[in-house]
């Protein structure tokens, strides 16, 4: 029989979807609570997903359910005193990015990890979708050389509708220092030092707009260049430029690797076996039949309701995993502090690249 | 009376404050923090005083309840992610429940939808009635119906468990100026207006008369505890109701009539290979869903009997006069 962990959620917002779907399905776990303000709330993802029961306050789900693990889930300022709380409650913490609102905050949540022997993971879920783990493993097959520039681009529509445009109720998230790609940025730092994990940025700029005006988000779009001694990484965020998409390009000195996670394919451009001459031919019919073959897989995808969050269950499932053999976790101390050093670098340039 | 009404800037909660305002009440118009007021024509009526909260969040709601003799509740999220309808229309009931407990005020008008209706496990044709079957299955319905379901169940609690004096009303397809084309008529496809069916029966309302319904569901004894279906008489046929738009509706759609057997076959074909070769995972669009077909098209015949009886009510427009008062 398999060992399982107990699993608890707070917050049932967006996002608890992809966790509870996971915790659901998953052989590791066991939902014993979900935990949300609004009783309603609480209970409808409790009876969705089968877990044991509904909670409204988080304490008590700690003290009755007494989880293993508990997925937080609710809006950044409040991750850290809740992981506070559920560490040293004796509970393994999953934590929403950004895990802490600065650099500080996630070194002391670290040392509470540390004293109650604890995981703490942020899910930095995008490290592990598909096309990221195929881009990972070319370039650890040196088959575009070394690692030169990075590019991350995020593209969401988030000015024309939906929760973080509504002026009735503003998110919370526009309360964060950078407002509401605070929300998002953590995405595109983990994602450059996934392609650059030595990298120490020593040169930094960055331009934080806010092109559409008005009050409520503080800037909407960013515009970063990052420099180390070996690597150029540039960091993009636009409410925008259409489509929505994570784009990622990574050039090397031999050939360069892209994709979209919104509409997943991998494009790599690389010196081919057939000869020097008849390489950019190669490359372009490989391209193409990527591009046909992705249009099929897209669809099939979309229809099957895959998300781009494929990746957070890999990472959920190798979480549980190491949890339950006790071996490293799949989200370590270097990359939650990289990102987070990096996403409180940026904010120190606000407008003056 | 001092009637609390929520969503009062949307389209039957506009046509529900004015039916009050004609019935002498006094109106607690709730609106959103930054809804438009000046395209409200009744916004400075001297009986109107306007409350500005958003129900998604319970900050001054006791008071804005406190004092009123019922609530008419019309708030919801019909569109856009589930989870915004969640917020927008559960929690936003559970607020506004809330509120009324901590204010004392048991009265509720509660503004439910056909939606509710099991349409699977009713006969085609049958009459559907206040006795007609609860969806138990509302996994496999849309948002709004999967949405409403709960809302009437938080309702019902506050019934039971608080003495709440609640009156439930489900009007059926509510149309008027903003709602002549639509979803129980047909789907929008590209340029296209597919009209489904032909001979079924439209469940409609128009939105005065429906208006008129809930002012008197507020104001009589009669309606406390009890579920009533609004729809108006003579209900014409799918047919006869777009010839009738097409008749007088200056800029019309291109209308393409689909067979109500064939979309039944298609969607019948879909799910069967849905759950036979997908798994049930395969995320199709609503008109290929049983549940979600039937709920929106399938041919019945409607009454409202009890309306009129608990009521005194009677439509008081004509079809032909409420789309020419639309358009």
């Amino acid at each position: 029989m398999t060992a399982t962990l107990k699993a608890a959620v707070i917050g049932t917002g967006l996002i608890s979807k992809e966790h509870l779907t996971f915790l659901e399905a998953s052989a590791l776990s066991e939902l014993v609570g979900v935990c949300d303000l609004s009783p309603a709330a609480a209970g409808y993802a409790a009876q969705h997903f089968k877990a044991q029961a509904a909670f409204t306050d988080y304490h008590e789900m700690l003290a009755t359910a007494k989880p293993d693990v508990v997925h937080i889930l609710t809006p950044p300022q409040l991750h850290k005193t809740m992981a506070s709380d559920c560490l040293k409650a004796g509970s393994h913490v999953i934590c929403e990015k950004p895990i802490t609102l600065s650099y500080d905050d996630f070194k002391d949540l670290w040392e509470v990890a540390q004293q109650c022997d604890r995981y703490l993971i942020e899910d930095q879920n995008y490290r592990f979708n598909e096309p990221i783990l195929d881009m990972q493993r070319l370039i650890a097959a040196g088959d575009i050389g070394d690692v030169q520039e990075i590019e991350v681009r995020l593209v969401l529509d988030l000015r024309s509708g939906g929760r973080f445009a509504d002026e009735n109720l503003p998110s919370p998230v526009h309360k964060l220092p950078a407002g509401v790609i605070h929300d998002f940025i953590t995405h595109l730092c983990y994602l450059v030092f996934t392609f650059a994990p030595e990298a120490e940025f020593n040169r930094i700029s960055a331009a934080w707009s806010n092109h559409g005006g008005g009050d409520l988000f503080k800037y909407d779009d960013l515009d970063a260049l990052l420099i180390s001694e070996a690597v150029h990484a540039r960091i993009r965020f636009s409410c925008h430029t259409q489509p929505d998409c994570i784009a990622v390009t990574v050039r090397g000195a031999k050939g360069y690797v892209e994709t979209d996670l919104f509409q997943p394919y991998l494009r790599c451009v690389m010196p081919r076996s057939v000869g020097k001459q008849l390489t950019p031919l190669t490359n372009q019919f490989l391209t193409g039949r990527e591009f046909v073959n992705a249009s099929i897989r897209n669809f099939r995808q979309k229809v099957m309701q895959k998300t781009p969050y494929e990746g957070l269950h890999r990472l959920l499932d190798q979480t549980y995993k190491a949890i339950l053999n006790g071996s490293a976790p799949p989200i370590s101390f270097d990359d939650m502090a990289r990102s987070s050093r990096l996403v409180e670098a940026l904010l120190l340039e606000a407008n003056r690249l | 009376m001092k009637l609390l009404v929520t969503g009062a800037s949307g389209f039957l909660g506009r046509a529900v404050v004015a039916a009050a305002l004609q019935h002498g009440h006094q109106v607690a118009a709730m609106l959103r923090p930054k809804t438009d007021a000046a395209r409200l024509d009744w916004h400075t009526h001297e009986a109107v005083s306007l409350v500005r909260l958003d129900l998604r969040q319970r900050r001054g709601l006791a008071d804005a309840v406190s004092g009123c003799d019922a609530v008419v509740h019309l708030a919801a999220v019909k569109g856009g992610e589930f989870y915004e309808q969640f917020a927008g229309t559960i929690v936003a009931t559970e607020n506004l429940l809330a509120a009324m407990l901590e204010a004392d005020v048991k009265r509720l008008v509660a503004i439910s939808t056909f939606s509710v209706y099991d349409y699977l496990q009713l006969p085609q044709g049958a009459l559907l009635d206040e006795s007609a079957p609860i969806e138990d299955e509302p996994a496999h319905r849309d948002g709004y119906a999967q949405t409403k379901l709960i809302q009437e169940d938080l309702v019902h609690d506050f019934q039971q468990q608080h003495a709440g004096q609640v009156t439930v009303i489900r009007p059926g397809m509510v149309y008027g100026p903003d709602n002549l084309w639509n979803p129980c008529l047909g789907e929008e496809f590209g340029s296209r207006f597919l009209r489904v069916g032909a001979s079924g029966c439209m469940p409609l309302t128009y939105v005065e008369n429906c208006a008129e319904a809930i002012v008197l569901a507020a104001e009589k004894d009669e309606a406390v505890g009890q579920t009533i279906n609004i729809v108006d008489d003579h209900l014409p046929s799918k047919k006869a109701f777009a010839e009738a738009l097409l008749k007088q509706d200056p800029n019309p759609p291109k209308v393409t009539p689909v067979s109500w057997a064939f979309m039944q076959f298609l969607a019948g074909a879909a799910w069967f290979i849905n759950q036979k070769l997908l798994k049930g995972q395969a995320k199709l669009p609503g008109l290929l869903v049983p549940a979600k077909l039937h709920g929106r098209f399938r041919p019945h015949r409607y009454s409202n009997q009890k309306a009129k009886q608990l009521l005194g009510w009677s439509p008081q427009v004509s079809l032909e006069e409420a789309i020419s008062r639309s358009l």
